[in-house]
């Protein structure tokens, strides 16, 4: 006995129906009552179960080459809907992970799942579920824009309508009928994402997708990232801008040396690297005995003074009494602001030789 | 297997290389030198032995070319689109290997051999206009055997493709393929077959009696072994070579030569998938 999902075809609402290989199945959409047999493929059904759909999972996985290992040993999950940032200084093992993760290079040892289903033993079953942008977008030079996408689109078993539509999203109309080979870098970086998304595919695995894009295009990549997530796709995004990532990302992971070093959401990591915000005040003349006040305080980890303004590492819990230290020290305090920490800085923590 | 897979990507490098042009220039240099080779193969004869001339020229010459521009389409068909980065978004998506690899050997193999059927087709329709009685089927063979070779050479670069991490690699050893087959292994058995053979004997004859080790090296290079079933299948060819000067071994067939190219093809590619397979990309 087999499970398979099926779409409505006409309300599109997805039902989970269970026969055996070459079974003929009279429906009735839950929904909308539309009636429509179905009858189950003869060949062997590889379906993930619905509670494994867009879910991504790597075991143990370890990959080397000659003597040196480039990942390590390295297990992570992602749940449906997430976004999960995986960080790294170059040549950390992160695209070498994202390989791995599509059989594009054979693992020395591990497993992988995507949607549950195995890749290294049903490559092909499981590739359908992905949707993937490589850090090195390349095309083919000759074909145009929209060739190239229905080339893909062909290979993907998708509707070629949603092409055109997709080229124009990305800002390409105008160029969808020039060959590929004469797009500038930036082009090239948007229709990658374009193809990434053809056929909305529930897991979505981008490697680097800011690389070569001018600010505005860091944005619209941004946007479609989140855009992607309200539809409930399960985002795996590395990359070296770590603002980016610290605003998307539901959780990160570190990858330093080819080790998982860290996994946890970005304020999780902060605490556990217990860093502490900066606040900086501005008070109206600075004196040694305000400085003294604040220093004193427990908790407080370090004050730097700069002309009229103090900067102080401390517990964020701790801002209202330094603030009365401040005030009863004889400081009128002008301004205010607190910083928290950066996953910049949490990443250059993990990643310290 | 999905079959639209295979047929998706073979249809890719079809349009691929109908868009730089690869087709049309191909053809044309190949209608080319076949009028050319005809116009001055027939000086001073006419009939259809002039064709017949114009189909051993062309084996000569076409041995040349046709592993060269077979060379050309498949030694960077995989490796090139590895090196390029495309490789790792089409093998991202529902394909095997396998899929790509077939695909890959099915729309080169269809450039190829469209590039051969129009540049030699042209010319011999040309030249049949020209030219009384021609044997239109016999230039059809001609056509069809020189296909199958050219697929040799395309299924040999197809595996070369994959044995080099780096496509100008790839080049190099598939230039250097090319000089072994078409120059080096020739001259190295010529020159054994010379030092070997009793010439104070065979001289007296009107028949070279060459040796069957002779024939049989020769089955390890297609460029020979192309020749040989040229010369023996097509009629106006055979009729040189039947003024008795060279006399084949009972079992060097055209079913064997056949054979054996259809097997360099099948062995080649089977590398090729096999390779690929352990290749990381």
């Amino acid at each position: 006995m087999a499970t398979q999902l099926v779409k409505c075809s006409r309300c599109k609402t997805i039902i989970t129906i269970a026969g055996k290989p070459g079974d003929k199945l009279n429906l009735t959409c839950p929904q909308c009552n539309q009636k429509g047999v179905f009858t189950f493929p003869k060949e062997k059904i590889i379906q993930p179960l619905p509670g494994n759909l867009a879910t991504i999972e790597v075991s143990n996985l370890t990959k080397t080459y000659n003597d040196f290992t480039a990942v390590n040993n390295i297990s992570f999950h992602v749940k449906k809907g997430e976004i999960f940032g995986f960080l790294g200084p170059n040549g950390a093992g992160k695209t070498t992970t994202i390989k791995a993760m599509l059989d594009l290079l054979h693992a020395d040892q591990g497993t992988i799942h995507l949607s549950g289903i195995d890749v290294r033993k049903h490559g092909k079953e499981a590739k359908k579920h992905v949707g993937y942008m490589p850090e090195k977008v390349a095309f083919y030079d000759n074909l145009t824009a929209l060739q190239n996408l229905e080339f893909y689109a062909e290979i993907k078993h998708v509707s070629k309508e949603e092409c055109p539509s997709l080229i124009k999203e990305f800002g390409l109309a105008d160029a969808g009928k020039k060959r590929v080979g004469t797009f500038s870098k930036g082009m090239v970086q948007r229709l990658g994402m374009a193809r990434a998304i053809l056929g909305n595919p529930p897991i979505l695995i981008l490697d680097e997708p800011s690389g070569g894009l001018d600010p505005r295009g860091v944005v619209q990549i941004r946007d479609k990232i989140r855009e992607m997530k309200k539809k409930g796709t399960t985002i795996f995004v590395s990359s070296h801008i770590l603002s980016e990532i610290q605003e998307i990302c539901d959780r990160v992971g570190i990858i330093n040396k080819g080790i998982l070093v860290a996994q946890d959401t970005v304020d999780g990591l902060r605490k556990k690297l217990s860093l502490k915000p900066q606040l900086t005040v501005t008070v109206d003349s600075l004196s040694t005995k305000i400085e003294n006040a604040v220093r004193n305080l427990p908790g407080v980890d370090r004050v730097t003074a700069q002309q009229n303004t103090l900067e102080i590492i401390c517990d964020g819990a701790l801002k209202a009494k330094v603030i009365l230290a401040i005030t009863n020290a004889g400081g009128s305090i002008q301004n205010l602001q607190t910083k928290e920490p950066t996953l910049e800085e949490v990443f250059m923590r993990y990643t310290e030789a | 297997m999905r079959t639209n897979t295979v047929i998706s990507i073979a249809k890719k490098e079809i349009m691929d290389n109908i868009r730089n042009k690869w087709i049309i220039l191909v053809s044309v240099m190949f209608a080319l030198l076949t009028l050319v080779i005809s116009y001055f193969g027939s000086l001073g004869s006419s009939g259809w032995k002039d064709l017949g001339i114009t189909i051993s020229g062309m084996t000569q010459l076409g041995s040349f070319l046709i592993s060269i521009v077979a060379f050309m389409l498949g030694y960077a068909a995989i490796i090139g689109e590895i090196e390029r980065g495309s490789m790792s978004a089409l093998l991202s998506l529902s394909t095997t290997r396998f899929e790509i690899t077939v695909g890959k050997l099915l729309g080169l193999g269809a450039v190829l051999c469209t590039t051969i059927l129009i540049g030699f087709g042209v010319a011999g329709l040309i030249i049949g206009l020209n030219v009384p009685n021609v044997d239109f089927i016999e230039y059809l063979v001609f056509i069809g055997i020189t296909m199958i070779f050219g697929l040799v050479f395309l299924s040999l670069s197809l595996f070369f493709s994959t044995v080099f991490s780096k496509r100008s690699t790839a080049l190099g050893g598939a230039i250097f393929l090319w000089f072994l087959f078409n120059i080096i292994l020739p001259i190295i058995l010529v020159g054994i077959l010379a030092t070997t053979i009793d010439f104070s004997t065979t001289l007296m004859d009107t028949t070279l009696v060459i040796p069957d080790w002779y024939h049989m090296a020769n089955l390890f290079n297609p460029i020979s072994v192309y020749s040989s079933l040229i010369t023996m299948t097509i009629g106006p060819v055979q009729s040189n070579i039947d003024a008795g000067l060279i006399e084949n071994p009972a079992w060097y067939t055209p079913s064997l030569l056949l054979g054996v190219l259809l097997a360099w093809i099948f062995v080649f590619f089977a590398l090729a998938i096999w390779r690929f397979h352990l290749k990381d990309i």
